[in-house]
């Protein structure tokens, strides 16, 4: 739709991260999957060869496993601003499953809407910020009538 | 099949019938379900007389081990916790209480089944002193001119329960709070906070604990403004005072610019000269509201608060750390 239409937010990070510490903003991530049905594959591909290794690189991240009776295998990523975001991963190769999961945990749990401004600055101004009396030679009894 | 359930009387139902409720009953056929539509309006209409379900804590929804939750707590945010200190610190009174009274609901023997926790209460009163010592000190070593009530409103604003909630939220701490009511009240997320800064204290040392508070608490004061957090009622009155004890000469309040004086949205700029010298100037709507404006920059420059300071070095490990908890114990 238009950009009135969708929502839309400005670039900011949670909690101000980077500035003092990194901290990864992915808390856990669950893996339901089927342990029969074809859909899964790539899934449990995934589960023999690489997810052991994610788990070892993001100590911070909770890694849960739950094979259930399912017709659609979904990832489901909680991450620490609260927000949850599901993904079908039905019929993936496990190499695609692997990139998803590292694009989840780069991401920082905020919306995925249009971002307004590519930039953000918390100091905008140094010198202060110009308005139509800087600069004009002070004289007296200068009286503007608008 | 009409015939059949013609036949059928209340009192007896064949296997296969189900009264759902009045007006819809379930038969097990293989094609379009006649009852499916009635089952689903009246579901609905159930639903929007009850509302949405009330919110359940996380420990309570599916996939959640409290163990691994606490280890990934603690290397998520670089720090090496002792898991016994971080796990006692998550336990709160009231949960200890509710838990007590269950199992006495439930009639369950008190000598076999009592809880074997301990509460976060040392925990909390030792991490609160810390991160008021800790941010005090931070306040008076950045801000070397700004007085006792100015440090004091800073770090009342960082240690409030507005802030120190919104941090444990974003952190993850109210999923692990182990407390009686769940959403988790401000108070006892607040407390809770201060329990697991007690425990990494405890557990890793001041100086990890005081970088901790810097890289969480600290940058919470980046976009903010220093009356937004300390109200002073009479800044005029406050530069007065400042200027006096600097030995600086009075500031005279004089009328720089002024425009659109009798339209609906006037602005004058009055500024403060001290010893025929500018202090600050500021803009307002009428000329008593400018020199309070005034006042409030000169105020500002002077503490050092401005909007254009340059910002903290959050990359300098320990040459900014000088003995925190030392100095403000002892003064305070």
């Amino acid at each position: 739709m238009t950009a009135r239409g969708t929502p839309s937010r400005f670039l900011q990070s949670v909690l101000h991260n980077g500035v003092g510490r990194y901290v990864c903003q992915l808390k856990r991530i669950s893996l339901i999957f089927s342990k029969k049905g074809q859909g899964s594959l790539g899934v449990r591909d995934f589960i023999e060869e690489g997810v052991v290794d994610f788990a070892k690189n993001n100590p911070g991240t909770v890694v849960y496993i739950s094979p259930q009776s399912c017709r659609i295998p979904k990832i489901v990523a909680e991450y620490l601003n609260g927000n949850v975001k599901e993904e079908t991963v039905t019929n993936k190769a496990s190499q695609e499953i692997a990139e998803l999961i590292t694009k989840l945990s780069n991401q920082s749990g905020l919306d995925i809407i249009r971002i307004r401004k590519p930039f953000h600055t918390d100091s905008p101004s140094i010198q202060g910020q110009w308005h139509p009396f800087t600069n004009r030679p002070p004289r007296l009894c200068i009286v503007f009538i608008l | 099949m009409a015939a059949c359930r013609a036949l059928v009387s209340r009192a007896v139902l064949p296997l296969h019938y189900h009264h759902v409720c009045r007006g819809v009953m379930l038969t097990h056929i293989r094609e379009k379900k006649r009852w499916m539509k009635a089952y689903t309006l009246i579901m609905e209409r159930k639903r929007k007389m009850e509302g949405p379900p009330p919110p359940k804590p996380r420990s309570q929804q599916p996939n959640f081990d409290y163990h691994a939750e606490v280890e990934a707590f603690s290397a998520r945010l670089q720090e090496s916790f002792s898991l016994e200190l971080l796990k006692t610190a998550f336990v709160n009174v009231c949960y200890l209480r509710s838990e007590e009274e269950r199992r006495r609901a439930l009639g369950l023997d008190l000598e076999t089944t009592t809880l074997n926790l301990k509460d976060n209460g040392e925990l909390c009163v030792h991490g609160q002193q810390f991160t008021k010592a800790f941010l005090s000190d931070w306040c008076r070593g950045s801000f070397p001119s700004l007085p006792q009530e100015g440090v004091a409103a800073i770090v009342g604003h960082l240690t409030g329960s507005e802030v120190m909630c919104h941090v444990a939220r974003n952190l993850a701490v109210e999923d692990l709070t182990m407390s009686a009511e769940f959403p988790v009240p401000d108070e006892i997320l607040q407390g809770t906070f201060f329990a697991v800064i007690g425990a990494l204290e405890q557990s890793s040392g001041s100086v990890r604990a005081g970088l901790f508070i810097r890289d969480f608490l600290v940058t919470q004061l980046i976009v903010k403004d220093l009356f937004d957090m300390w109200k002073v009622v009479d800044p005029m009155g406050l530069l007065v005072k400042e200027l006096t004890c600097k030995g600086i000469a009075l500031p005279e309040p004089r009328l720089i610019r002024s425009a659109g004086a009798s339209t609906v949205l006037p602005l004058y700029f009055v500024g403060l000269y001290s010893d025929r010298k500018l202090l600050a100037q500021g803009p307002g709507e009428t000329v008593l509201a400018a020199e309070e404006e005034a006042a409030r920059v000169a105020l500002r420059k002077l503490y050092g608060f401005t909007e254009n300071r340059r910002p903290w070095d959050y990359t300098a490990p320990h040459e900014q750390l000088q003995k925190p908890s030392a100095q403000a114990l002892t003064s305070e």
